[in-house]
């Protein structure tokens, strides 16, 4: 027969209640947590004044409509070499007061940064 | 059928691994480097139809082109919109993240129908979502409001 304040524990029960088995349980949820963390390599998200290192890409609902290959690595050597520069040459080059280049072309549009 | 007209695929090369084995081969080196791009898969399922529904819609051909623009930005990005087949009836959004620029450029026909201050307001909403790190948002935006003034053809 025993009192309700006799209840007693071994050494080794207590270290096991209070010491083993919080230290598994938190085990297992940091390994969850780490498990789910790591997402790939690197975010991919894009934040203003980070660098953002990927290729150029060009989306177009249909790709074959571009003359050139949309997803060169260069961009600029494509953009500015051959014929498409020989043909933006050969249009008649318009250049104002500060020798800027003004093309004689009708294309509108907007630019701005951020 | 003769082994001139079989069209040439991974496949057609005698010993290589099938696709089952090795299935990147069935996609192409643009298509990897789409999904290397800063977009999630849903993303880029939103641009895509985003951009099919405002061809259809406005008849226009819309473009985005993301990355680096070369000095000086706004002609090169005349030149890549030069590149479009029937570049009159085109609109090309360039956007360069690193040098924190847009251009929009629309062809001589579709002027006509987006004015350069629904361009302008377009790239204002665009470069606000940019400014706060959202990338297929501002983009989204922006095919929206060009194809929503471009109207129906």
């Amino acid at each position: 027969m025993r009192g309700l304040g006799a209840f007693r524990l071994s050494v080794l029960s207590t270290v096991l209640v209070f010491v083993v088995i919080p230290a598994a349980f938190i085990g297992i949820v940091s390994a969850l947590v780490l498990a789910g963390n790591d997402r790939g390599h690197k975010s991919r998200r894009y934040r203003p004044g980070r660098p953002y290192d990927f290729q150029p890409i060009w989306y177009l609902a249909s790709p074959e409509l571009v003359s050139a290959p949309p997803a060169s690595p260069a961009p600029t050597s494509r953009a500015l070499a051959g014929r498409e520069q020989r043909q933006a040459l050969a249009a008649g080059v318009v250049e104002d007061s500060a020798g800027e280049r003004v093309l004689p072309g009708p294309t509108g549009g907007a630019s701005d940064r951020w | 059928m003769t082994v001139g007209e079989q069209p040439l695929t991974a496949l057609a090369h005698p010993g290589g691994p099938t696709l089952t084995a090795d299935p990147e081969l069935d996609i192409s080196s643009e298509g990897e480097a789409v999904l290397d791009g800063p977009f999630t898969t849903r993303q880029l399922l939103r641009l895509d139809e985003a951009l099919r529904t405002s061809d259809q819609q406005t008849g226009l051909t819309f473009s985005v082109y993301l990355g680096e623009l070369a000095e000086p930005v706004r002609q090169t990005a005349e030149a890549l919109h030069k590149q479009v087949e029937n570049a009159a009836t085109a609109v090309l959004i360039a956007v360069s993240p690193n040098q924190r620029m847009l251009e929009i450029v629309t062809g001589s026909d579709a002027r006509k129908r987006i004015s350069d201050r629904d361009a302008k307001l377009a790239a204002l909403s665009m470069a606000a979502a940019f400014a706060g790190g959202d990338l297929a948002g501002g983009i989204l935006a922006g095919l929206d409001q060009l194809a929503s003034h471009a109207g129906r053809h």
